[in-house]
């Protein structure tokens, strides 16, 4: 009897256990559909989200919009969507490091957008594609296999470019560099001062700026064809003239920058900038946000510039960097997540996210921007200055190879003298190479 | 149920009946006993089932999918993998990044294992055999490092080797030691040595503790008689507690391999992010990046079957090699 009971015992932890890693899913309740969104809690915080959803589902009752959102949202989503239990709509972009929306790029895995660009917003007039900054879609960003199908929405973009003090500036009498001369020549004049003229937080943050530089150098073809890995593209003139100025450029970084770019310490070297112990770092516009807390010197002012231009009068470009909302092609309520997208480029929604400092690419919403926000979005404005968005073409994925890192992560090595620059460029024609191969 | 409510004899009966039937009570007892010992194992197993149900599910079947995966391409999410064969591995060879990754592994493993080891044991003797005023304060203060999680631990000797106004250079500066200050984290020689650091500075304690435990343990009687024999401090240690204590060493021997492996990773991730430029990238933080930034999911398995041989060859080579009978006392 007892050992009987023992046994049954055994058997429903066994099986309690089982089904507790079993967790059962939800399902839609009679009539009303549920949407899953999942989104990163980044620098724009949550609540704007939820004040989105609400008024969403004012005016969509059978809708009832489940929120998921978490700063390392790719934990959250992940095993559930290895169990096949997918998100409807996904605000993530792509350069983190879990690297989700790339990965799933890579496998195929997302909704084609293309039909959301014709379709009308919700409660207004005109189509999404309509009310969309020009040049924001039709990317490597949006269009990742290089064709006509938008399948990553552009959610929010922000223009990303050297940011310094321009307080520092006005007292010293300097003037903001347009080339590289002058900046070289500014380098100079300020090492004398003991003013280190670069630095960046972490070497992952110079993507705002090698994209710029490599369509200054040589334009937006020789762009796309670096970032599409034409044969032999590092090899040009173009690569090594662009490889040259960073070089040059790694010369005149403050001694410090190595030492503090990791993920640890890379606010002191943001805080170099605020000290005036180096002039330039490249970033992005949230730095505002998440240095405003930081010690900083006397009569220290936010400034936004695109990098200097190749030579004097030379188009110039500034990395636009753009979070995207996307649909998983798994999703079970695709239909009601294409009119949930529609409605996020909404008047009334985009009021609500410029409200949080999360800037839609609509045209015209620039005017409508103030403060710090204001000033950072008018380089859009200069008519030499044009926005470069995308980055680096999606392939198979190929093993041991990650181009960013060659691209990116060698400047610590160049700067601490450990690799060279004909080293550099030879690495980085290997790892096109490889991932040319693996794109055809 | 039968058994179990079969009515025993009472006491004073059992030498009756068994000198008056030896036969049937030597018959009764021999069935009983496997009966019983077979309604033993059967209570022992049922206990052990959920733990052995629960190892199946979560140790045994995701430790061979690592091995299955190892032998794919696929990206850990779409429905199509590609059988490779030893592709993965073979790749591996040709991959610098993976063979600076497992230098660096095995700098660590030795590095700290050796010094931990070395300080752990003699903090250790100290502790046990000199009447330290506050010894006890000391091991205290030489365990906390232990609780602390790593994320603490890294802003720690991120203020400890801030190249600025850190700890380190900044006494390095006081003693005129100026041409002595580093870098710590910049540099791409120094930074495996500087996670080295942390990493012994995080397990010290634990180990001297393991250790002192152990060589409490030790009968007085035997330092007692070596010192009638005129045998010195250092003497007694290498002659009496280290043998003692041999057990013990070697079973921290793995413990060191098992942290060299999963602390350094914890550590490299919170402190450098295997930088400067992937000088110390560790094979686990290596393996993240393959698996999860690079969407190489079958690569970072196969970097996982390196990391599983590496160190179960290694946890082998050095139980085999410290082999010894075992002393008693």
């Amino acid at each position: 009897m007892r050992r009987s009971l023992v046994l049954a015992g055994a058997a429903v932890t066994v099986f309690g256990l089982l089904a507790g890693c079993s967790a059962g899913g939800g399902g839609s309740d009679s009539g009303r559909t549920t949407l899953k969104v999942a989104a990163l809690e980044g620098g724009y915080g949550r609540d704007m989200y939820t004040q989105v959803i609400k008024q969403y589902e004012a005016s969509h009752p059978d809708i009832d919009v489940q929120l998921q959102i978490s700063k390392s949202i790719e934990d959250e989503i992940t095993p559930n969507m290895k169990a096949g239990r997918y998100p409807d709509v996904v605000v993530l972009g792509q350069g983190r490091e879990a690297a989700l929306t790339e990965t799933l790029i890579k496998d195929k895995a997302l909704e084609d957008l293309t039909p959301v660009l014709k379709e009308k917003v919700p409660g207004e007039n005109t189509t999404v594609g309509d009310k969309l900054t020009e040049g924001i879609v039709g990317n490597l960003n949006t269009n990742p296999y290089r064709n006509d199908q938008t399948y990553l929405m552009p959610m929010y973009y922000a223009p990303t470019g050297l940011f310094y003090n321009q307080g520092l500036f006005e007292q010293k009498g300097w003037k903001v560099p347009s080339t590289w001369d002058e900046m070289f020549a500014l380098g100079d004049t300020a090492k004398k001062q003991g003013i280190p003229l670069f630095t960046y937080p972490t070497a992952g943050y110079l993507d705002s700026f090698f994209f710029a530089l490599l369509a200054d150098v040589g334009g937006e073809q020789f762009y796309t064809d670096v970032m599409t890995y034409k044969k032999d593209v590092w090899k040009t003139a173009n690569a090594r003239k662009a490889l040259d100025i960073t070089t040059r450029l790694l010369d005149y970084a403050a001694p410090a920058t190595v030492g503090y770019a990791n993920e640890q310490d890379f606010t002191k070297n943001q805080q170099l900038v605020l000290d005036n112990k180096a002039l330039f770092m490249p970033n992005g516009t949230w730095i505002v946000g998440e240095m405003a807390e930081a010690p900083r010197a006397k009569g220290f002012k936010w400034g936004l510039t695109p990098l200097p231009a190749v030579t004097a009068g030379s188009k110039r470009y500034i990395t636009t960097s753009v979070e995207s909302v996307w649909i998983p092609s798994a999703a079970e309520n695709k239909d009601a997540a294409k009119d949930f997208i529609a409605y996020l480029y909404s008047d009334e929604a985009a009021k609500t996210f410029a409200e949080s400092n999360a800037i839609q690419p609509i045209e015209g919403i620039v005017s409508s921007l103030s403060g710090e926000n204001a000033e950072f979005y008018k380089v859009y404005e200069d008519p030499s200055v044009a926005p470069l968005v995308g980055g680096f073409a999606s392939t198979a994925p190929v093993e041991g190879v990650d181009i960013k890192a060659t691209l990116f992560d060698t400047a610590n090595s160049i700067i601490s003298g450990d690799t060279t620059e004909n080293k550099w460029q030879d690495a980085l024609n290997d790892a096109s190479e490889k991932l040319r191969q693996a794109g055809d | 149920m039968t058994t179990l409510s079969t009515p025993t004899p009472p006491p004073g009966s059992t030498n009756h009946a068994s000198k008056s039937a030896p036969v049937g009570g030597s018959s009764r007892r021999g069935t009983r006993g496997p009966a019983r010992r077979r309604g033993n194992t059967r209570f022992v197993l049922a206990c052990l089932l959920p733990a052995l149900v629960l190892f199946a599910v979560f140790m045994v079947v995701p430790t061979m999918n690592v091995f299955r995966m190892s032998f794919y391409t696929w990206s850990g999410f779409s429905p199509d993998k590609r059988f490779v064969g030893l592709d993965n591995f073979s790749r591996l060879l040709d991959d610098e990044q993976f063979v600076r990754a497992f230098q660096n592994t095995v700098a660590l493993l030795v590095v700290v294992t050796v010094v931990t080891m070395g300080m752990g044991l003699f903090l250790a003797a100290i502790m046990t055999r000199q009447r330290l005023r506050g010894r006890n304060l000391y091991r205290f203060i030489l365990y906390i490092p232990n609780v602390l999680s790593v994320v603490v631990i890294a802003a720690v000797f991120s203020a400890v080797y801030d190249q600025e106004n850190g700890l380190l250079n900044s006494t390095l500066r006081l003693l005129s030691l100026d041409g002595l200050q580093q870098v710590w984290l910049g540099d791409q020689k120094l930074v495996v040595y500087s996670v080295a650091i942390a990493m012994v500075w995080q397990s010290l304690g634990y180990y001297m503790v393991l250790y002192m435990a152990s060589m409490s343990s030790i009968p007085e009687e035997l330092y007692e008689a070596s010192a009638l024999d005129g045998a010195s401090a250092a003497r007694q240690f290498f002659a009496i507690t280290l043998p003692l204590i041999w057990q013990n060493l070697r079973t921290t021997l793995t413990f060191f391999i098992m942290s060299a492996v999963n602390l350094s990773f914890v550590l490299v991730r919170a402190m450098t992010g295997g930088g400067p430029d992937g000088s110390s990238e560790v094979l686990l933080s290596y393996m993240y990046k393959q698996a999860y930034t690079n969407s190489s999911y079958g690569y970072g398995m196969a970097i996982g079957v390196v990391i599983f041989a590496f160190s179960f060859l290694v946890s082998l080579l050095v139980s085999r090699a410290t082999r010894r009978e075992p002393l008693q006392f």
